[in-house]
């Protein structure tokens, strides 16, 4: 931090002293930078500014209908969320009804508002001995965030831990090490729809499916689990195929991270009497944060914008953010709810973004 | 002087054509209709030297295809001259599609075609679609196995289906562990909402939302049934099925590994093709009913024109070649695709080829539709939301009561119309 205020000192007080020469290279600087600023504008900044008008309007897909400015209404259509505790059912005598040992709530049907917009339930839980019910104006819309969350925070870190395995395995020399680089990373390169498909049918809910096969063979299941459609399992079909098309990209970076890596640090530690264990967590790991950092930072934001496997596979069954903005664009024709789940999605990223700068510290290298 | 003038324009129109380049058409490509449509691509070429005609395989699932043709008409592209639409899209898209009565041919085509589908194509007063085939729900069984088990026809009834399937599963999973008794569309799209629809219309329940602007869905008759079909989930269907298109239930069906299957027509004829395991051994029959008469879905497709097309009438052209009588007879006798012109269910060719075209004609002149008219331009939003309602209670996260309780407030919301009773 320090080292950066040295250094806009140093460049605000120079151009006083700077010479007639330097001074027309700023300008060819500024005239060679001209070309990508203007591809920026005209293909981030400009779509981006159209996202976010939208956002306030009405417009209909592929619709002559006139578009209104609607303000703020289809956030409140997105984000509105209440918490409502649930009273107790109770029998004719007023007691509380109780099967199988649990106290039974009433539905959250009628406790939910319903004007001036109708809310429905997100989640029922428990605080303290009592009932309450989260609800949303657009129940579908809060899922797809927590589910996106979950998604991205668990498959980053197994692919972390596979990649970074995957890694110091390749790493270290062996026969048919060049064979071994390119086979791993084969799922990397197939393009994500066509992964999807060929998970699908491993995954297919009858026995025509590998993995239902497999399972009732050694005894688990009874060879129709629906791994797409039991809404437990949908979750972790989802990251199960995420983790095994990207962890080949995670141990890529890393590879690359652990080559720069000096191999004399390794000897001095050798010579120090380091084992291999503390060899890794005092050499390796430190050596391999930045890389790290970049790894998680590319696979994090990439993770939470998640489309293609959820939609083709779950299509509108469950969604992801960017899934749910698509279909709300598409099915639904909502251009305006669309663009404002678009720029929830922005800001979540740019949240993420933030908070792995300032905790990792990716700027000062 | 008048026969002069049209030969005139003939041979203007001929020269037009000889000049025109390329119309592509957007077409389904489920079962067999990519290689029908591409065969008939072919002929139309054959007739009209100069004319390329192009096919874009789309989507399965209709829902994705209507995404795919909105991006097109929402870029106003000219790409696509010829759409493939489903009968419930020309209230939805009629601003983005061309009147054929503009173009020779169509007034006296549309005389011969069936009169519901024609009027369901026509918003204020222009044609906006041919009708190209039309499509009903079926429920197909396995004659084998009902004479196995000693049942002498199909079912009448769900309770009857429930009980001959599971009597049938029963029986066959001791040699077959991957036996079913039912499969159908369970997946959240908008094939659940055809099979939604025959289930409630079926049991006395109405049509979703009346042809005269009321939403009816919230009655006891619907809430009962689908809570019904709820039953049918891990029991005798798999427990997938909610996950099922049209091709995931026939792909089941075909090779042998369930009993009954609801699906069009277009099953009937990849049923009998060589290496079906069922070949010869079923037979289609109207779908169950429960307190009220069997209900069939009305489906179908009809040909368009872009607005954006940069040779309507070429497209047209090949609109209308390719929903005349003689391409709609290969179509019949090669997919057992149902026609939409009348005179064929009487022509020997076809009837030899599908026989239940003959005896099933008022399953296919009576099909139930869906509330697309009346809701246009929301049909799309109202479907949606039945669709996912009813998911919701076939997976279980809700049960019909409250599903429908909460689908009858989504409708108010999207249409603005009263409720009542069905």
């Amino acid at each position: 931090m320090a080292q950066t205020q040295r250094q806009t000192a140093l460049t605000t007080t120079k151009p006083r002293a700077m010479s007639e020469l330097a001074r027309r290279e700023e300008r060819t600087a500024l005239w060679l930078l001209l070309p990508s600023f203007v591809i920026i504008l005209l293909i981030a900044i400009y779509p981006l500014g159209q996202v976010f008008y939208s956002s306030f309007t009405s417009a209909r897909f592929a619709s002559s209908e006139p578009t209104r400015f609607i303000g703020f209404e289809n956030y409140r259509n997105l984000l509105s969320m209440t918490i409502r505790q649930l009273p107790p059912k109770l029998d004719e005598q007023g007691n509380p009804v109780i099967t199988d040992g649990e106290r039974q709530y009433e539905t959250w049907v009628r406790i939910l508002p319903r004007q001036p917009r109708r809310y429905s339930s997100v989640n029922e839980f428990n605080f303290f001995g009592r009932r309450y019910v989260l609800g949303a104006t657009n129940a579908e819309f809060i899922t797809a965030i927590w589910d996106t969350v979950v998604f991205s925070v668990v498959s980053v870190v197994l692919e972390t831990i596979f990649g970074l395995i995957i890694a110091l395995t390749l790493a270290t020399k062996f026969i048919g090490r060049g064979v071994m680089r390119a086979a791993m990373l084969v799922p990397w390169a197939i393009i994500t729809v066509v992964s999807a498909r060929i998970w699908e049918w491993i995954l297919a809910p009858t026995r025509l499916g590998f993995m239902n096969t497999f399972l009732s063979d050694i005894g688990i299941g009874d060879g129709n689990i629906g791994f797409f459609t039991n809404s437990s399992l949908q979750l972790p079909s989802m990251i199960t195929m995420d983790v095994w098309k990207t962890t080949p990209f995670m141990a890529l970076l890393l590879l690359a991270g652990l080559a720069t890596i000096p191999k004399e640090l390794y000897e001095a530690a050798e010579v120090d009497g380091a084992s291999k264990i503390r060899q890794f967590f005092s050499v390796t790991l430190p050596l391999l944060a930045p890389t790290l950092a970049v790894a998680l930072i590319f696979r994090t934001l990439d993770a939470l914008r998640v489309f293609d496997v959820f939609q083709v596979v779950l299509g509108s069954q469950r969604y992801s953010m960017a899934s749910f903005a698509q279909d709300m664009l598409i099915a639904n024709r909502d251009v305006g709810l669309s663009s404002a789940a678009s720029v929830v999605i922005f800001v979540l990223i740019f949240a993420f973004a933030i908070f792995y700068i300032r905790v990792l510290g990716v700027d000062s290298e | 002087m008048k026969k002069i003038l049209f030969s005139l324009a003939m041979v203007l129109a001929l020269g037009t054509v000889a000049l025109a380049q390329t119309v592509t058409v957007a077409a389904g490509a489920v079962g067999q209709e990519l290689e029908l449509i591409k065969a008939a691509a072919q002929r139309y070429m054959d007739a009209n030297p100069g004319v390329t005609v192009n096919v874009l395989e789309t989507p399965d699932l209709a829902t994705d295809r209507l995404g795919l043709y909105l991006q097109f008409f929402e870029a106003q592209s000219s790409e696509i001259d010829v759409y493939q639409i489903d009968v419930i899209w020309p209230g939805d898209l009629a601003e983005h599609l061309v009147d054929l009565y503009q173009f020779p041919g169509f007034a006296e085509a549309a005389q011969e075609h069936f009169p519901a589908i024609v009027e369901n194509n026509t918003v204020d007063g222009q044609l906006l679609a041919i009708p190209w085939f039309t499509d009903a729900g079926l429920l197909y069984y396995r004659t084998d196995l009902l004479e196995k088990y000693g049942f002498d026809g199909p079912p009448a009834t769900w309770d009857e289906l429930e009980d001959m399937a599971m009597t049938i599963q029963e029986g066959e999973r001791a040699t077959n562990p991957d036996f079913w008794g039912y499969v159908w569309q369970g997946n959240s799209y908008e094939g659940l909402t055809c099979d939604g629809i025959e289930w409630v219309a079926s049991n006395n329940g109405g049509s979703i939302i009346s042809p005269d602007g009321v939403i009816t869905i919230n009655n006891p008759n619907a809430i009962e049934i689908i809570d019904q079909a709820a039953s049918w989930v891990g029991t005798i269907s798999p427990g997938g099925v909610t996950g099922f298109g049209e091709e995931d239930a026939r792909n089941l069906w075909q090779s042998g590994n369930s009993a009954f299957m609801r699906n069009w027509p277009y099953a009937f004829s990849l049923g009998n093709s060589e290496g079906s395991a069922v070949a010869g051994l079923f037979d289609v029959a109207p779908l169950p009913a429960g307190k009220g008469s069997p209900a069939a879905c009305l489906g179908g497709w009809q040909l368009a024109v872009s607005k954006y097309s940069e040779n309507p009438d070429v497209a047209a052209d090949v609109a209308l070649f390719l929903a005349s009588y003689d391409e709609q007879k290969i179509r019949a006798i090669q997919g057992s695709l149902n026609p939409t012109i009348m005179a064929l269910y009487e022509d020997p060719d076809v009837l030899e080829a599908a026989p239940f075209f003959g005896s099933l004609y008022d399953v296919f002149t009576g099909a139930q539709p869906r509330p697309s008219t009346v809701t246009a331009p929301n049909y799309a939003q109202v479907s949606r939301a039945f669709f996912t309602a009813v998911h919701d209670v076939l997976t279980g996260q809700q049960d019909a009561e409250t599903a429908m309780a909460l689908l009858e407030l989504d409708l108010e919301a999207i249409t603005g119309f009263p409720t009542g009773a069905p």
